[in-house]
């Protein structure tokens, strides 16, 4: 009866689920295979040490290394920007703005842009930084990089920061403490590991970038410092490589595509690992 | 009792609002130095109020309005010019759950003493000692002051906040239900924390409790509907109160 009829609509329910689990996963357990099984076989030392030669030449084993560090700089430079602006915009919405309709709005658009195409973010800079300055270069890069994270850090403080008990704000009051004091020492050290881990994020949602450096960063064949200039990332050459016609390449590129997801996986990991310890108790 | 008492804290007709409702009403009372001054009534009646007047912590939230006066070693208070940064260094408060900062144990009180512009770090040693044994708290936590103080348990939580508190050398102490969130055997540690301190600070305490107001008070207020119906010492409020009101509250017919 009643009771019957409750048993089977939880299995069908139950089965519905595990299906449309299971579906998802099979998708991404082929595409880490497909990942791992080609791109392992062509990692080797060459591809760190080296940077970009051409690919007619077979007895010249070329690499990715200008792209490696053009990645890491990239990402460094926009970390750089993004972390001040985006600590201190979420301490405004969480503290000084928390009740004020301006917080709220900004709240509510930093909510919007976090998941905002990120080729409008490129075609955006490209606009105001690539064509004015007259070319692609990296400082574009990774300005368009921290445009993207800026939400995501903002968004995450400000969360953060609202999980620190207002008691204690008032305790350091009640201890003679300004409202700066209280904030730097105090609740921005409540929130330490989860802003922390609010930024692991943001970088590895940035390090798989590839359309907004597209459009700034472009891509360099060598190695290069220079910010003013193109400047060579994984995910551009990635693209490169892998829509080229040299079997070489292709295979580089899925070396290189293995390496950034398992970067990002580790990223996302230890960001896991510190919200689950800090938060545990 | 002594005849002469010297008057740390005088409040002078001080009626507080919240927007339009008035909380506290036309209350005027004197709180001698170096006792242990207790305000009890049924919840609402005004006592958490008025005890957050004396520090000021009301200025942290908006709609607010003060009328009447607070003197302060005989200084009014509630003016423009008060410094209520510089008031609460003189006028502690510890509140009802413990609220020991994310950090260690001794950065839980050195963070008081800088804000005081003592930052000298063996200075700061001493006064952390200093403070953790008023508070009878260094027996339990001399081996790992460089821990969190979260790790610590609730009652001695408390009694962290309350070295804290000491640590800056006020000279009032505002205790708001400190031991509502805390066990029997901590509860009584904390009371008779809070009667040795009266040698060296002046107490308020606000508290549901009216076995703890009759243990460790001298004075009693009690308040209703934002006013002081009666206020006498202690023994004289818990058995032979002049207001009726009084006596069916403290003998529990109402509140």
């Amino acid at each position: 009866m009643n009771y019957k009829l409750r048993k089977i609509k939880n299995v069908v329910v139950l089965s519905l689920s595990v299906g449309a689990t299971a579906i998802g996963l099979f998708f991404l357990g082929f595409i880490l295979f497909d990942l791992i099984s080609k791109g392992f076989s062509s990692i080797n030392i060459e591809l760190f040490t080296v940077d970009q030669t051409p690919p007619i030449l077979d007895d010249v084993k070329g690499g990715l290394r200008h792209a490696f560090i053009g990645q890491i700089i990239l990402t460094v430079v926009a970390t750089l920007i993004a972390v001040p602006l985006g600590l201190l915009g979420g301490t405004y919405l969480a503290e000084y703005g928390r009740h004020k309709r301006i917080g709220r709005v900004i709240s509510m658009l930093a909510d919007i842009s976090v998941s905002m195409p990120s080729i409008i973010v490129g075609t955006f800079v490209y606009a105001i930084l690539v064509k004015p300055l007259g070319g692609y270069n990296g400082f574009a890069g990774a300005i368009a990089l921290a445009i993207i994270m800026l939400p995501v850090i903002t968004r995450t403080t400000e969360e953060m920061l609202k999980l620190v008990p207002w008691t204690l704000r008032e305790a350091a009051f009640a201890l003679g403490a300004s409202y700066n004091n209280l904030i730097v020492k105090v609740v921005w050290r409540g929130a330490a590991t989860g802003i922390f881990t609010g930024v692991l994020l943001a970088i590895a949602r940035v390090a798989g970038e590839t359309a907004p450096l597209l459009f700034t960063s472009f891509n360099n064949t060598q190695l290069s410092f220079d910010l003013s200039k193109p400047m060579p990332s994984l995910t551009v050459s990635i693209y490169q490589y892998a829509s080229s016609p040299y079997s070489s390449w292709i295979n580089m590129a899925w070396a290189a595509a293995l390496i950034i997801t398992v970067a990002i996986l580790i990223l996302n990991l230890i960001g896991k690992l510190l919200i689950n310890w800090r938060y545990k108790s | 009792m002594k005849t002469e008492q010297e008057i740390v804290l005088e409040t002078k007709d001080l009626s507080f609002y919240y927007g339009k409702k008035q909380a506290v009403k036309n209350i005027t009372m004197q709180f001698p130095k170096n006792m242990v001054i207790a305000l009890i009534g049924p919840s609402g009646c005004g006592k958490t109020t008025l005890l957050r007047c004396f520090n000021r912590m009301h200025d942290l939230y908006k709609g607010i309005k003060y009328e009447g006066e607070v003197l302060f070693n005989n200084e009014n208070i509630l003016t423009k010019e008060t410094d209520a940064t510089q008031l609460r260094e003189q006028i502690g408060m510890v509140f009802q759950k413990p609220t020991p900062f994310p950090m260690s144990i001794s950065e839980n009180i050195a963070y008081g003493l800088s804000l005081k512009g003592i930052k000298n770090k063996t200075e700061q040693k001493d006064r952390i000692e200093k403070a953790l044994k008023e508070a009878a708290l260094w027996d339990e936590v001399n081996d790992r002051l460089d821990k969190n103080a979260n790790g610590l348990s609730g009652g001695q939580q408390q009694r962290l906040v309350i070295a804290r508190a000491l640590a800056v050398e006020p000279s009032v102490i505002l205790f708001d239900e400190p031991t509502s969130a805390l066990d029997p055997i901590s509860t009584s540690k904390i009371e008779e924390l809070i009667s040795e301190l009266k040698s060296t600070v002046s107490i308020i305490i606000v508290t549901h409790n009216m076995q703890q107001a009759a243990r460790i008070s001298d004075k009693t207020a009690f308040l209703y509907l934002g006013e002081l119906i009666e206020y006498n010492i202690t023994d004289k409020i818990f058995t032979t109160p002049d207001n009726e009101l009084t006596e069916r509250y403290v003998t529990g017919r109402f509140g």
